[in-house]
């Protein structure tokens, strides 16, 4: 557009066309990252309305008038209330927030618009933190507010010198001066505990393990390369075979889905703790950095115990949060050696919950369970079953068929193929059958090491389900049946174990995970999760137990208050800086100007003796006018007059620095001159 | 209430910033205060902290600082923009009374130029202008005159908003210069005219004859069409018949023409004889109580009389220089007795 017709848009109080521009940029840099939660008729929805609103300004169509305007908001709000169906989210909330974004670009007419949808637009991209907090997201959300705030600098000066590369250093300037200061807050700032307790509760369904278990379940999760949690080890990295996640037990066959058959109590959604413990990790300890599930369940390994207060123990050896996990969650769990639940009997109530078999179905399986506790002992028992899945034609597949009718009985003596869910199952079943309690555990296996080996990374596709079976000498001992069909499988991970079929994540195409033998996305997908990780656990994850963990390692250890001084103290000092570093720089500025110093120190001196100087006068008439009230200076001031106009008329004349002290002198002549006869020359003018 | 308060602060403004033709503006001088925007970007930032502390979201902090440490970064540069900028009324224009006075003003900027600056004055709203380092604009802004007189803007506002239009920076220059408004021309009575002593000079004007007229020599201004040029050509010297110069008066645009006339009234005949006459390039001139100018032609003159019948009765307004407390009633009323007064001229 050409600069006329920006002006003439300037003269009706239009929005110009480049801060327009920027502000549809920055609207949609900070749509990405709610892109996968918006619904798509309201993506294309703002898309259309955006454009709309962009042609109107090139002029290719007219704004809506108010009939259409209401139509369209009619229209849309329509659709909304019609698809969110009166589920009150954070998620429909963003939604609703969005079209409103939307909607307002039909009524961007003046600057006054403009500002309502900058404010709009920030807030957004304060609510994209609610749902994504990876640092590129973090930097896409920054990257949306600058664009929002070159599109406010090009609302005020439309016509900037320089063009928009100049904007973008002004800004750019500004954020890097400022950066200390906001980095210095962000420490300091006192962290809250909540106001009131709003909960995070999203409409989104999470890929994650469930709390019930058809023997398909979990082979549908081996899609996803989504990240489960991941784990930092204050000693060693335990190995592979060893990495059993327990998330929760499954004790109850109903027909084919295996349940809890403890209810979890009801839970008011609200926030979880995110403070995660601090401090370096003790040599037993191991960290978890735990993506939201929306549930309360915890991942650990066998025999640990609470290291952080967001956590606790429940029976079962299961550990749960206090409050559903509706946004990434940290814990700290102690691993204690060898512990196992000795000499601790069943009671009769748990024994005949873990005896539980439905009165109908898989009589082979039965069978089978029967038979062998009348041959052999418990351990032996076990001992037999896995012989059998290790000796027999038995397959680990993502592909396992349909079995639909007594499917126990269909996988352990006629398919022989199926996934972990399906070996936990059977095993479960056959074990009860045979008399010895046991129970399903659901959690993950493995994880593989991330960038630097230091902490590990446990994919959704490292889902696992095994079994746990009551000895009463040794209490609960695992028992993995997937381990004696394919060793590969918690040897190595799931890509390995089903490595002939080449089912490993079919589904995902785009998944980093599926071309690991590429080595560049490898080690580029690892780095970035590495860099993502530090960037949750030390930015995202700093909160108030990190803060007052950080302070009190400061000499004096500072409580919420001294905080909140200090916090008040460095915006003070900020601003005192700031104000004298550009006192100073308007100081120096005159500085420049030696003469103007000399002059100014002799208008002190004739402001004291009485003559106050006037504006616009020259040195001339305020040397006449203190000769005449100070006759004993007047040859005196008459010289110096007549030197500064030799400066300021003749400035080629070299002999500048002589001259200037010849000015300073010639003024301390006239101040000691005016110090001595006071009283008389005063009383005569 | 509100009013006293409004009146200290315009009291105070002014003292802080005296009448000059030129100012710097530096800290001391400029004002700043947040926008309507501001303060609801201010409202915008406790909600989103608000909604950080609710959520324990780290993240929502940090951008809650960013945000509020470009909202002071803005502030300096807001400040900045302003600070170092010299405006110098450069001259004044003329015109009639209801017309806008063209005032001349340039804008000088230091080291760090200065970006989207508006000037203002009594609604009259100029579009921003941006100087570059070290170089200075020249505009004109147009102030609205309602009456004849001195015309001087109590205050001229300059104004930045520049980045972000949250923070608004501003100062005033009031300048000590004023323009010149000259009455609004009014169609002048014919019979009124009549009235006065001049009938039958009215039509020894319509024709003009050389027995009447005054014989001199030529001086500088005279028009050539009045020289004798036929008795140049005889003599030799140049003799100018001064046809104006009898006692006929005919020419002669008197305040006293109307008598019973409010003073004002009389100023705008006035005016508009002098216009009339100076499209007519005849020569006319000018009594006023108290003032006579003599009659001539020329744009000059015609400025000349029209300034005349401007400021006619007024005093000229309070001029740039800081007196001293006290002693601007000494000077107006005794400017004799007091002997530093006129230095200034002699120097």
């Amino acid at each position: 557009m050409s600069a006329s017709g920006m002006a003439a848009g300037k003269a009706r109080g239009d929005v110009p066309t480049g801060a327009l521009l920027w502000l549809i940029a920055g609207f949609a840099v900070l749509l990405l990252p709610q892109w996968d939660r918006l619904p798509l008729w309201l993506i294309s929805a703002c898309g259309i309305l955006a454009a709309w609103r962009w042609f109107a300004q090139t002029g290719r169509v007219r704004l809506p008038g108010r009939w259409t305007r209401t139509l369209t908001m009619l229209l849309l709000i329509g659709v909304y209330i019609a698809t969110v169906k009166a589920r009150f989210t954070v998620d429909t909330a963003a939604s609703f927030f969005v079209l409103a974004v939307a909607l307002k670009w039909l009524e961007t007419r003046a600057p006054r618009d403009f500002y309502v949808l900058f404010f709009i637009l920030a807030y957004l991209a304060a609510v994209n933190f609610l749902f994504r907090q990876d640092i590129l997201w973090a930097i896409t959300n920054i990257a949306g507010v600058a664009l929002l705030l070159i599109g406010l600098q090009s609302l005020n000066a439309p016509d900037l010198p320089g063009g928009f590369p100049s904007g973008w250093r002004r800004l750019g300037g500004l954020l890097l001066k400022t950066l200390p200061v906001v980095v210095l807050l962000f420490i300091f700032f006192p962290r809250m505990s909540p106001l009131w307790s709003v909960p995070l509760v999203s409409g989104e369904a999470r890929t994650g393990i469930t709390d019930t278990m058809k023997p398909g379940d979990i082979s549908g999760l081996a899609q996803s390369s989504e990240r489960a949690f991941r784990v930092t080890f204050g000693g060693t990295i335990p190995p592979y075979r060893d990495r059993y996640w327990r998330g929760l037990v499954l004790d109850r066959l109903d027909g084919e889905t295996w349940r809890q058959s403890r209810e979890e109590p009801f839970q008011a959604p609200g926030r979880v703790a995110v403070d995660g413990g601090v401090g370096p990790l003790a040599a037993n300890e191991y960290d978890v950095l735990m993506e939201p599930t929306d549930q309360r369940w915890a991942f650990a390994l066998k025999g640990s115990s609470p290291a952080s207060d967001n956590v606790y123990e429940e029976e079962e050896d299961l550990f749960r949060f206090r409050r559903p996990a509706d946004s990434p969650v940290r814990y700290r769990l102690s691993l204690s050696e060898g512990q196992t639940g000795t000499g601790l009997a069943l009671a009769s109530d748990q024994r005949r919950r873990y005896l539980q078999l439905p009165a109908m179905g898989n009589p082979r399986a039965r069978e089978l369970g029967r038979t062998l506790a009348r041959d052999y002992s418990d351990p032996q028992v076990i001992g037999h079953l896995l012989e059998r899945f290790r000796t027999q034609p038995y397959f680990y597949t993502l592909r396992p068929p349909k079995m639909p009718d007594d499917g126990i009985d269909a996988l352990l003596f006629d398919e022989k193929r199926g996934f972990c869910a399906h070996y936990a199952g059977a095993t479960t079943f056959v074990l009860r059958a045979a008399g010895i309690p046991s129970r399903i555990v659901v959690g993950y296996q493995g994880g593989e090491p991330g960038a630097g080996g230091d902490y590990l990374i446990v994919r959704q596709y490292d889902a696992h389900a095994w079994v746990e079976a009551w000895l009463p000498q040794r209490g609960w001992v695992r028992i993995d049946p997937t381990a004696a069909i394919s060793p590969a499988r918690v040897e190595s991970g799931l890509r390995d174990a089903v490595a002939d079929e080449g089912s490993f994540l079919e589904g995902e195409v785009l998944s980093a995970q599926k071309y690991r033998d590429l080595a560049i996305v490898q080690w580029a997908t690892l780095q970035l999760d590495r860099i993502n990780y530090e960037w949750q656990r030390w930015v995202v994850g700093y909160q108030g137990q990190s803060q007052m963990d950080l302070m009190s390692r400061l000499s004096g250890g500072l409580g919420l208050r001294e905080l909140g001084y200090l916090t008040a103290g460095i915006v003070g000092a900020a601003l005192l800086v700031a104000g004298l570093f550009s006192a100073l720089q308007l100081r120096r500025g005159e500085r420049r100007d030696a003469y103007q110093r000399v002059i100014r120190a002799w208008h002190q001196t004739c402001e004291r003796a009485g003559v106050p100087v006037r504006q616009g006068e020259t040195p001339d008439t305020l040397a006449e006018r203190l000769a005449r009230v100070q006759p004993s200076i007047a040859s005196t001031a008459r010289h110096f007059a007549r030197m500064v106009n030799n400066h300021y008329y003749n400035p080629a004349s070299d002999e500048d620095l002589q001259a200037l002290r010849r000015l300073r002198r010639l003024n301390a002549v006239m101040k000691r001159q005016l110090r001595r006869p006071e009283q008389g020359s005063q009383r005569t003018s | 209430m509100l009013k006293t308060f409004r009146h200290r602060w315009r009291a105070w403004v002014n003292r802080r910033l005296p009448r000059s033709d030129s100012r710097l503006f530096t800290q001391k001088t400029i004002f700043i205060l947040p926008t309507g925007a501001g303060v609801v970007f201010g409202i915008l930032l406790l909600i989103m902290l608000v909604t950080g502390i609710n959520y324990q979201n780290s993240l929502i902090y940090l951008m809650t600082f960013l945000l509020g440490a470009v909202f002071v970064g803005a502030m300096h540069q807001t400040h900045n923009n302003l600070s170092g900028l010299k405006l110098t009324l450069l001259r004044t224009g003329e015109d009639f009374a209801g017309q806008s006075v063209p005032f001349h003003f340039r804008a000088t900027a230091s080291k760090r130029g200065a970006v989207a600056i508006r000037l203002s004055c009594d609604g009259e709203v100029l579009p921003p202008i941006h100087v570059l380092p070290d170089q200075s604009v020249d505009v004109a802004l147009f102030v609205p005159s309602s009456s004849r007189g001195y015309l001087r803007p109590e205050r001229v506002l300059i104004e930045t908003r520049f980045p972000f239009g949250l923070l608004k920076a501003w100062s005033w220059l009031r300048p000590a210069t004023a323009a010149i408004v000259f009455p609004a021309p009014l169609k002048a009575p014919e019979a009124q005219l009549m009235m006065g002593e001049g009938d039958d000079e009215n039509a020894a004007q319509s024709a003009p004859g050389q027995d009447h007229a005054d014989l001199r020599p030529w001086r500088e201004g005279d028009l050539s069409q009045r020289v004798l040029w036929k008795r140049f050509a005889r003599s030799g010297q140049m003799v100018v018949a001064d046809w104006q110069g009898d006692q006929g008066q005919p020419h002669w645009l008197d305040f006293n023409h109307y008598p019973g006339v409010d003073a004002e009234l009389r100023l705008s005949y006035l005016s508009s004889l002098v216009q009339d006459r100076s499209k007519q390039q005849a020569p006319f001139g000018l009594r006023l109580p108290g003032q006579v100018i003599e009659p001539d032609t020329g744009a000059t003159h015609t400025q000349r009389c029209l300034r005349a019948l401007a400021v006619w009765g007024q005093k000229p307004p309070r001029d740039a220089i800081r007196w001293p407390h006290g002693t601007r009633d000494r000077e107006v009323s005794d400017s004799q007795t007091a002997p530093d007064v006129h230095v200034g001229g002699a120097a």
